[in-house]
């Protein structure tokens, strides 16, 4: 296979890209902005994935499939989020306790079967890999309108106090900012985020997997990280709130782009995992190390300073 | 300001211009295919084509991994350099499926393989024209979503099934435990290949009078735990072809073997981790089929959409001498010893 061929699965690439810059946005909340590590994401992936497919086969629209899948994601943000903050379990031991309470619920919402396939030839579905094009677009439009709504929430009074929650529990409990209440409403925003991503990923992909989720929390903190570096890159300090947050879509399909790269590449299947891991960690390091060229310590090592 | 809208241009324009290209090269793509099927019929002889033949294989596995090599086998032997397969392995993960069906399609291949139920799920979804052969699916019925399932799947899909002869199954386990009366069936929630499984076998057993209990694990964590508890309910235990149970049959037979409880097996890779005995299908010879199938597809013009699923018809009693040993089973004369080179050493 030649260049071209890594070109022309730009579309299908892009596209996934994005649908898992969805996924990442939603981990932004939490892990960016809430400063609150939640690993809940690998089960309500699944769990989006689940609900749409099987609003899907029973014969309803993908426009209801995904009402739904934000729901239910909702729901499950909810969960870790009164496991955490009415039963004071540590953030991430309950997203774990959710994670894994999600696969047994998983299994349940998909009728018992590991697996739901939900094709194209014989459903309406709002995105799918056989019209990458038209998929592409579809996911662009999405995720700049989700930017929007984000970009416009996260303004509001309420945002703003989600924001402070995060930056600084004791101030915000000192302004009269229910920390508890902002770090649930997190939460669920997160989750159902999440899960729309999945109800999308289900659709693209042709099927809901109840392992589709696994290592969904790690493309996620890869895609926001890579997209942290990628916007700090080319606006340094002068970067708002919405290219941040456009850099997190960025970064999602800058992910796949690599998957795509290596696997383009024809690296040994069993070295793969161990290549991606590689490049994103090259990704990370190098501004990290050009940092810390740039500071003063090592400025003055350089000119012979006095350690 | 000005330099952040030039910005949001470019990219813009980059996006565009990136499905642009899409479009353009999916038309050409469309036409190219066109011809060469048309040359294809014509010119069946033609020693100079040359085949292009992606696989997608969901995980690195024992048994996939000799269905692969079945597959491109029976493929080189037909085609010998007429053809050019490259193999591709997602790593168990249902997301990287897609970004190779993706780059296949793009790649306009010949024919793909999909080994393994998401495989072929991305697959064709990622193209209805190309025609895909696939191995390694218990059903295609469910794993395709078909209701009226009649052996054929009227879609660019064909290929071989894995599924254990389940009911000679039943009946093997009913002659080496007629006396047994609780049979417990251990395999993992999360495969949809061993839910069919357990259900189909659960059916036969019970005909021959058996009580039988499933016992579901999610991961290889709780698999101890699952199979103690099975054991202490059960007289015997049956695995299902499952790859949670094939990746800890060493943990299985921990607890299995303490406890006294003998295990009828799906297929020969467990059998020899953990099982007493098993009437195994080979994974060689249903990859070996799908290339064959291929084979006609690509050179003989047989359509996918009316080329019959095809199921193993070879099955071999095998029994674990060692296990047997153990448990101090006699097992009847016409099953044959598994080689277990490992313990041999």
């Amino acid at each position: 296979m030649g260049i071209e061929t890594l070109i022309a699965g730009m579309p299908g690439t892009v596209a996934q890209g994005i649908i898992y810059g969805i996924m990442a946005l939603g981990i932004y909340i939490t892990f960016k902005l809430l400063n609150f590590a939640d690993l809940s994401v690998d089960g309500s992936f699944a769990t989006g994935g689940a609900v749409a497919a099987m609003v899907i086969i029973s014969g309803h629209s993908w426009v209801l499939a995904l009402v739904l899948a934000l729901i239910a994601g909702a729901l499950a943000g909810l969960i870790t989020g009164v496991l955490h903050t009415v039963l004071g379990i540590p953030d991430i031991l309950a997203g774990i306790l959710t994670q894994l309470a999600l696969y047994s619920i998983n299994l349940r919402i998909a009728k018992n079967q590991p697996n739901t396939p939900i094709s194209v030839d014989k459903y309406n579905l709002a995105v799918s890999l056989r019209y990458k094009t038209d998929a592409l677009m579809t996911v662009f439009v999405i995720a700049v309108i989700i930017i929007a709504i984000m970009y416009w929430f996260f303004g509001t009074e309420m945002g703003s106090a989600l924001r402070a929650t995060g930056t600084n529990p004791a101030m915000a409990k000192a302004q009269g900012i229910n920390v508890n209440v902002m770090k649930a409403l997190g939460l669920v925003v997160s989750n159902s985020l999440v899960a729309f991503a999945g109800a999308l990923f289900a659709q693209f992909n042709g099927n809901a997997d109840v392992n589709m989720g696994r290592g969904a929390i790690v493309i996620g903190l890869a895609s926001i990280i890579i997209g942290d570096v990628l916007c700090n890159a080319f606006f340094k300090k002068k970067s708002t709130f919405w290219l941040a947050l456009g850099f997190v879509i960025v970064g999602g399909i800058l992910y796949y782009i690599f998957i795509a790269f290596v696997l383009w590449l024809k690296m040994p299947a069993n070295d793969m995992k161990l290549f991606t891991a590689i490049i994103v960690a090259i990704f990370l390091a190098v501004p990290y190390l050009k940092n810390k060229m740039n500071s003063s310590f090592f400025k003055a090592a350089k000119r012979g300073g006095k350690r | 300001m000005k330099k952040k809208i030039l910005a949001s241009v470019l990219a813009s324009v980059m996006v565009l211009s990136m499905v642009g290209c899409g479009t353009d090269a999916a038309a050409q793509k469309e036409a190219e295919t066109a011809t060469t099927t048309e040359t294809t019929e014509e010119t069946t002889e033609d020693a100079n084509q040359t085949y292009n033949v992606g696989v997608i294989q969901l995980v690195q596995h024992p048994a996939l991994d000799t269905a692969t090599e079945g597959f491109s086998d029976a493929l080189k032997e037909k085609l010998g350099d007429q053809v050019e397969i490259n193999v591709q392995n997602a790593s168990g993960d249902t997301a990287t499926c897609a970004t190779i069906a993706n780059s296949f399609v793009s790649d306009n291949v010949d024919l793909i393989m999909a080994n393994a139920t998401p495989a072929m799920q991305a697959s064709s979804t990622a193209t209805n024209s190309i025609p895909i052969v696939a191995t390694s699916i218990t059903d295609y019925g469910t794993a395709l979503g078909i209701k009226d399932w009649e052996g054929t799947t009227g879609i660019n899909v064909t290929g071989t099934s894995d599924l254990a002869p389940l009911d000679g199954q039943a009946e093997m386990l009913n002659e080496l435990f007629p006396d047994a009366k609780e049979v417990g069936i251990i395999y993992c929630s999360g495969e949809d290949n061993s839910l069919y499984q357990a259900n189909q076998i659960t059916t036969y057993l019970e005909e021959y009078g058996y009580n039988v209990t499933a016992y579901t694990f999610s991961d290889s964590a709780d698999v101890a735990t699952v199979v103690q508890t099975a054991c202490g309910e059960s007289d015997v235990l049956y695995v299902p072809t499952d790859n949670v149970a094939a990746s800890c049959a060493e943990t299985i037979n921990n607890v299995a073997l303490t406890a006294g409880v003998p295990i009828i097996a799906g297929e020969e890779g467990i059998c020899k981790g953990c099982g007493i005995a098993t009437l195994s299908i080979s994974y060689y010879d249903i990859g070996y089929a799908a290339g064959l199938m291929a084979y006609e597809i690509l050179v003989n013009g047989q359509d996918p959409a009316t080329y019959e699923i095809q199921y193993a018809t070879d099955f071999t009693k095998e029994y674990n001498p060692v296990i047997a040993e153990e448990l101090g089973i006699e097992l009847p004369d016409d099953y044959v010893a598994i080689e277990m080179e490992e313990e041999a050493e």
